[in-house]
């Protein structure tokens, strides 16, 4: 299957729930599309195209929103749904009815990003250590990290 | 009498317990490497234990995560004494590359004291072994 044709399935299948569509490399499509539509965008692009393996969900910190993409594969190319979502309201729905696998990615972004999955199963941490503080979201752009002061065994520099 | 007695015991049975803290696994496998017949780190009497109680010598690789850093006294904590540890890897000395992430506490010696230090990354067996063999010298 050709990258055009791809193209032109996806157009098909998500008619006017595809905000924007583009091809940057060979085999790299990126779709965006808004965040409400996203279980029945990723339903009919598994159903219709064959997307059946999530590769990866990566969220980005732009300032004002958070871009969240799920990186989807097949066996002829890549495709990334984008989707924006406000910092002022981080919510986006969950995934798990339709890629059970997709929870690890869910349980990690919520820790990490602070975004509030909707409807997941299991929204326990994952990565995260036990006796980590609430409200601190390690890859969110606005968190500092200050080291904790070292101590030199035998008081020697 | 009885004090060289056991200093003697300590010196020809070091038996040690492989930790791993939050490493790569690379020192792990040197340490695993050491214990092969080729460099045959058994013939200094040293034997690798399965659980905490029964070692001497803790084999520490890695930096320490938060989350195991608990963990990591309280594992300490249950070596009978004498105990020493031996921070084997750059990460284990001073957190290396990982040194100042969100989940990193630094090296070993940040939370336990530390006997002898075996830099590289990883360490070589025979690094480790002259780490080991250095740490009886001293007792």
């Amino acid at each position: 299957m050709k990258d055009t044709e791809i193209i032109e399935r996806t157009q098909g299948l998500l008619g006017g729930r595809v905000l924007a569509i583009a091809n940057p490399s060979g085999r790299r499509i990126f779709l965006t599309v808004a965040p409400g539509e996203l279980p029945g965008v990723v339903r009919a692009l598994r159903d219709g195209l064959g997307f059946t393996h999530l590769v990866t969900i990566s969220g980005v910190d732009k300032g004002d929103v958070f871009e969240i993409l799920y990186h989807f594969a097949n066996a002829h190319a890549c495709l990334s749904v984008r989707t924006e979502i406000p910092r002022s309201e981080p919510r986006i729905p969950t995934l798990t009815s339709i890629i059970p696998g997709a929870i690890l990615y869910e349980r990690e972004i919520q820790e990490m990003f602070g975004i509030v999955v909707e409807g997941i199963p299991d929204p326990r941490r994952l990565l995260i250590s036990d006796d980590w503080p609430a409200e601190n979201f390690p890859l969110r752009k606005d968190w500092k990290f200050t080291r904790p002061e070292e101590t030199i065994p035998g008081g020697r520099l | 009498m009885l004090k060289r007695l056991a200093r003697w015991s300590r010196i020809k049975s070091p038996w040690i317990l492989h930790l791993n803290s939050g490493a790569c696994n690379a020192c792990d496998i040197e340490i695993v490497a050491a214990l092969t017949p080729r460099f045959d780190l058994e013939r200094l009497g040293v034997l690798l234990k399965a659980t905490p109680r029964h070692a001497d010598v803790i084999i520490c690789t890695g930096p320490v995560t938060r989350q195991v850093k608990d963990r990591l006294i309280r594992i300490y904590e249950q070596v009978p004494d004498p105990k020493f540890v031996v921070a084997v890897g750059a990460c284990a000395m001073s957190g290396c590359v990982y040194r100042g992430a969100y989940n990193i506490e630094g090296g070993i010696d940040q939370v336990i004291p530390v006997d002898a230090y075996v830099p590289g990354c990883p360490a070589r067996p025979d690094a480790i072994l002259d780490g080991v063999v250095k740490l009886l010298g001293k007792l």
